[in-house]
């Protein structure tokens, strides 16, 4: 093994197996269209809200439906590949030199590109519904449209410079939608935590963008991944700063506090933002700057470790909640940990094909998520919820065909990606990796099936009178149905050795050819299937047995009390933060503000005016008007030009 | 050397001064025609059409590259850039003969400014020390004649000051000419351009006398001194034209010498002084300007400042700083004369409002042309999103990247001393205080108030599109 690996480095470093390929340039008004529609609904619903009424949902979603469309249409200009080139370039301006900005728009900008128009389209449905009774349903679709365009602008930008905005509009929009019911302290909170750590990564890219354009002269993708050496020995710090960044809008330990808080907002809210697109910009952002990666073996380890820990710690903690979001956010969580774990360590078409598989399957999850929430008026402790699956069979199916995608149920489209990431793994050299990869399957297994069967399975715990709760209407379950044929068959494309998906990727990613591990990827399979089972039977033993079933409440509510405090505290990371930065920045700024500040800055800023003053009368009464003074002056100075020069003629 | 110039004449290089100097005998004709109140409207609006017209033909030279009376006069990128910064400045100054300046001497203060603007065109184009000083003096001498042409004792007063210290400062730089003659035997720049000769000594103190003579035009520490009098004595538009045409013309001199004239060995011993003097400039520029009462004094050492930062991109003589020098050079142009444009918009046909206490609670009573003001003071600060900013910004790169790294480190002490000097006219442009309120001047004239909004539209626009000429290399042949 060490001996591959070694081989391996090799051939990473080499020039020759990398090979970037850029957009081809033209007009491209459809690329255009994709990128300002939403946008154009955001500002229609935003002015137009009171007007607009009830008719802002439909203007939303339709605005978002046509940029989809329009992507769709754009299928044949991002596949157009020649010798140089791959995708379409649309160029907008200008700035400096080495600031160009445009539009880029090829297979990986546009699989993303479909995922969130396509997704976020029917979830813009979904809300329609969802969002009925609410006071500010225009305000609503105006930050949804809002998000879209800015994610939009994040995945189509073909500059870090564009995708910084874009990366920036996000969390912004993120912002707003957390905090959209901003009655609520805990939401104005989570929304503010949101906020900041994802503006932490935002500076971290920044510095990624300074060191690009010290070293490389330009912030454009094409001029960046031309040649990832000319960073030198920056090329790490590079990587790092970036990964910062994808790290904070991931959710990647330890700066994925904000993600469980973040389901304060709207349930498709979490359903579009916190699980479908904006949280896997991180791994889209790796698979973007794959050049850069492939060149720092550094950088893969550093990306790989961290995406294995979130996969298994998000687990871990997936198994203690009894919020049905918060279990859903962390599997989120770890979802994404196997999605930057593949491409980080270089199985790019895995990563992504995981991140296009999990926005199908952890959208229909939380939509499914929000029927029975909206059901039971508000409710989302999986306590309170029980023997559901009469009640609600249409949400049942949903979420039975959501929760085997997800722990990778044989033929369902987790089951590809999710392997294809594991072995990705082992192939790339990481058997580490690749052995936490398969615990978390088994762990993932546990907790959902633990989540479906407190649902769905024996009787109902909760307060509501039998009947009370109200079905919901076909404006949200269609979405939802339409949801259940990409999560149930998606991963078909992925199948075989000469995939449609390899085909549609081909020219996206180069790399070297890898040795063949000493596991073959049938047994991997295998063994991930063993590990899932064993995971769904304790989860049947524990809560869908005949014995979990006969006293099911009081057991529940014992297991509550006896949850070990270190996975109910979440490992403590929010109080080792708090302890690390909130604290330490707030002694600084005591010390800083009672006493540096008024001292030094202060002072110095007193002596600069007093003296200032002075010097300023000083040099007013050199002005005395006569005109002999100021020939006195003048020819002074000439003196010593004249000596200046003089003299060092007669040096020379 | 110059063996009949009239065989070498290029219409195409000299049709811009040609139109600029044709125009002021039209302003001055129809002076004589026109009668009673369209006289102002007439001999302004011919001014500045000629002006117009001189741009444009001015522009279409850009990229070409042309040249007259034996290589005396040299039209290409460098020439068609600076002499476009020259006539904008010239448009926005007789702009301002709309709302300022009396009637009687206003069509021979349009001509003779116009007269001053070839002159400075002149000297952008010079290809020899001959032309050099026809430029200069050309557009000395109309200037003395504008600084006197008011009612007012202190534009007498400045006009002779002007004229005296000018005449010395010409004089030095004759004598340095002629040094330059005995060491080369030549006048054209050209042949200038030999490292052999540039070492000798009577070449050194040539330059050291040429550069007295540009360092005054300027107006850079010790030459500085009559710049703040004859600033505050003359004509309005006379100061504004002033404080930009003449520092261009001088400017272009300086530069067209540096780069294309003096051997690249030796370049950075020969140019030191003047990297000193502008460090001393931009700390003493803001420091005078904080005592001061007088809007045009201040702007005045402001503009000291201005051309010490505009110095500092030239150190090195990159290619790249001389592209950030004529940026920054462009935006001064605008916030300045936007500035001056606000202060004409204050003033009466014969009482110019350019006392500091006039503008006093300005932020409650004209707020559009307190707007204005600030933004242009913020731009002379060199704050976002102003052009004063991003040319700063670039202007800092260019000297670090050169290894003047001390020249950085002054003009950020400069621009931290001049906030305090903007920031001081803000806080009192929007204090409400109805006691030390000044009366309001109502003056309205529309094409003031097209200038400051023309100023600060270009100024915000320099932000986001840097407009950085590339093809700007002086020539000398």
């Amino acid at each position: 093994m060490g001996r591959a690996r070694t081989t391996r480095t090799r051939l990473v470093c080499g020039n020759a197996v990398m090979h970037h390929l850029m957009g081809i340039d033209g007009h491209y008004p459809l690329l255009l269209a994709i990128w300002l529609l939403p946008l154009l609904g955001a500002v229609a619903c935003w002015t137009f809200g009171p007007q607009l009424g009830r008719l802002a949902g439909p203007l939303g979603s339709a605005c978002t439906g046509a940029a989809f469309v329009a992507a769709l249409s754009s299928w044949g200009d991002a596949m157009q590949k020649t010798s140089a080139g791959l995708g379409a370039h649309q160029h907008l301006g200008s700035w400096f030199p080495g600031f160009d900005f445009g539009l880029l728009l090829d297979p990986l900008a546009l699989i993303w590109a479909l995922i969130i128009t396509g997704v976020g389209f029917l979830i813009h449905v979904y809300s329609i519904g969802y969002m009925a009774g609410d006071r500010a349903f225009a305000r609503f679709f105006a930050y949804m449209n809002f998000f879209v365009f800015a994610m939009l602008t994040l995945v189509l930008a073909d500059d870090f410079v564009l995708l910084l905005i874009g990366w920036g509009l996000v969390g912004l929009a993120s912002y707003f939608l957390i905090g959209f019911w901003f009655e609520r302290p805990t939401a104005v909170a989570a929304a503010r935590k949101a906020f900041v750590i994802n503006v932490l990564g935002d500076v971290a890219i920044l510095f990624a963008i300074f060191i690009m354009f010290a070293r490389v002269g330009s912030v454009g993708f094409a001029d960046v991944f031309a040649n990832p050496h000319a960073l030198g020995g920056w090329l790490f710090a590079t990587c790092a700063c970036l990964f910062i960044g994808a790290a904070a809008k991931s959710a990647q330990v330890p700066l994925h506090t904000w993600l469980p808080d973040a389901m304060e907002g709207p349930t498709p809210v979490s359903a579009l933002i916190h699980a479908a697109t904006m949280v896997t910009a991180g791994v889209y952002l790796i698979a973007r700057c794959w050049p850069l990666w492939s060149a720092s073996p550094d950088a893969q380890v550093l990306a790989g470790t961290v995406g294995a820990l979130t996969a298994f710690l998000g687990a871990i903690l997936g198994m203690a909640q009894w919020d049905i979001k918060r279990i859903l956010a962390y599997s989120t969580m770890s979802q994404i940990g196997y999605m930057i774990m593949g491409v980080g360590v270089g199985a790019y078409e895995a990563g992504v094909a995981h991140f296009f598989t999990h926005a199908f399957f952890k959208a229909q999850l939380f939509l499914g998520s929000g029927l029975i929430i909206h059901a039971l008026a508000g409710e989302q402790d999986v306590r309170k919820m029980g023997g559901l699956r009469t009640r609600m069979p249409f949400a049942f199916w949903a979420m039975l065909v959501g929760v085997l995608a997800i722990i990778g149920f044989p033929g369902l489209s987790g089951f590809f990606s999710k392997d294809a990431v594991i072995y990705g793994a082992l192939e790339h050299g990481h058997p580490w990796m690749y052995a936490v990869g398969i615990a978390t399957a088994g762990i993932t297994a546990y907790y959902m099936f633990r989540m479906l069967f407190l649902t769905f399975w024996g009787h109902y715990r909760g307060d509501a009178v039998g009947g009370q709760e109200h079905q919901p209407g076909p404006v949200m379950t269609v979405p939802v149905a339409l949801l259940i044929v990409p999560t149930a068959l998606a991963g078909w494309l992925l199948f075989g050795p000469a995939s449609w998906w390899k085909r549609f990727l081909n020219g996206q990613f180069s790399g070297e050819t890898l040795p063949a591990p000493v596991v073959s990827e049938l047994s991997t399979t295998f063994i991930v299937l063993a590990v899932v089972a064993v995971g769904v039977a304790i989860a049947y033993l524990r809560y869908a047995g005949d014995a979990a079933m006969k006293d099911s409440k009081e057991r529940l509510e014992r297991e509550g009390a006896r949850m070990p405090s270190v996975l109910v505290q979440a490992f403590y990371v929010d109080t080792a933060l708090n302890i690390l930065f909130v604290k330490t920045s707030q002694a600084f700024g005591t010390v800083f503000g009672r006493w540096f500040d008024p001292q030094f800055i202060d002072g110095a800023v007193r002596e600069t005016v007093i003296s200032s003053r002075w010097l300023g009368h000083l040099f007013r009464s050199f002005q005395t008007g006569l005109v002999r003074a100021y020939a006195l002056i003048m020819v002074l100075g000439a003196a010593c030009f004249i000596a200046y020069y003089a003299f060092s003629a007669g040096v020379r | 050397m110059i063996a009949n110039p009239y065989n070498s004449l290029d219409w195409n290089a000299v049709i811009p001064l040609l139109v600029v100097s044709v125009t002021a005998l039209a302003v001055l004709f129809a002076d004589l025609v026109a009668r009673g109140g369209v006289k102002r409207v007439v001999c302004i609006a011919i001014g500045l059409a000629g002006l117009a017209v001189a741009a444009v033909l001015c522009a279409k030279s850009y990229g070409q590259s042309y040249s007259s009376f034996g290589g005396g006069f040299i039209m290409g990128g460098f020439t068609v850039v600076f002499e476009e910064l020259i006539v904008l400045s010239a448009i926005f100054s007789v702009a301002l003969y709309s709302a300022v300046g009396e009637a009687r001497h206003l069509a021979g203060s349009i001509a003779l400014l116009l007269w001053s603007a070839a002159g400075a065109m002149l000297m952008a184009g010079a290809g020899n020390l001959m032309t050099i000083f026809l430029g200069l003096e050309l557009l000395s001498l109309a200037l003395y004649c504008l600084c006197g042409m008011s009612r007012r004792t202190t534009a007498r007063e400045s006009a002779l000051k002007y004229l005296i210290l000018s005449s010395t400062a010409s004089g030095f730089m004759l004598y340095g000419m002629a040094l330059f003659f005995g060491a080369t035997g030549s006048v054209s720049l050209a042949a200038l351009a030999n490292p052999a000769t540039a070492a000798s000594p009577l070449f050194l103190v040539g330059t050291a006398l040429f550069f007295i003579g540009i360092a005054f035009k300027l107006s850079l520490v010790p030459f500085h001194v009559w710049t703040p009098d004859v600033y505050e004595g003359a004509p309005l538009p006379v100061t504004a034209f002033m404080s930009v045409a003449t520092k261009a013309g001088a400017l272009a001199v300086l530069v067209r010498f540096a780069y294309a004239t003096l051997p690249s060995i030796h370049v950075r011993e020969i140019l030191l002084p003047l990297y000193v003097v502008a460090a001393i400039s931009m700390l003493v520029g803001n420091l005078a300007a904080l005592a001061q009462t007088d809007m045009k004094r201040l702007l005045a050492y402001s503009g000291i400042a201005q051309i010490g930062y505009i110095l500092v991109a030239l150190a090195g003589t990159t290619a790249l700083g001389l592209r950030y020098a004529v940026f920054y050079l462009a935006a001064y142009l605008f916030m300045n004369l936007g500035a001056f444009a606000v202060v004409a918009l204050m003033s009466t046909e014969n009482e110019e409002g350019s006392r500091i206490a006039a503008f006093h609670g300005l932020g409650w009573r004209r707020p559009w042309l307190a707007a204005a003001m600030a933004f242009f003071l913020l731009g002379l600060a060199g704050f976002p999103p102003t052009a004063g900013f991003i040319g700063k910004v670039l202007i800092l790169a260019s000297a670090v990247g050169a290894g003047y790294a001390w020249l950085a480190g002054f003009l950020i002490l400069g621009t931290a001393i001049s906030l305090y000097v903007y920031f001081k006219i803000l806080r009192l442009m929007y204090e409400r205080d109805q006691q030390r309120a000044a009366p309001v001047v109502e003056n309205s004239s529309a094409l003031a108030w097209v200038s400051v909004g023309v100023c600060a539209i270009v100024t915000v626009a320099l932000t986001f599109y840097p407009l950085v000429p590339s093809n700007i290399i002086p020539l000398v042949k």
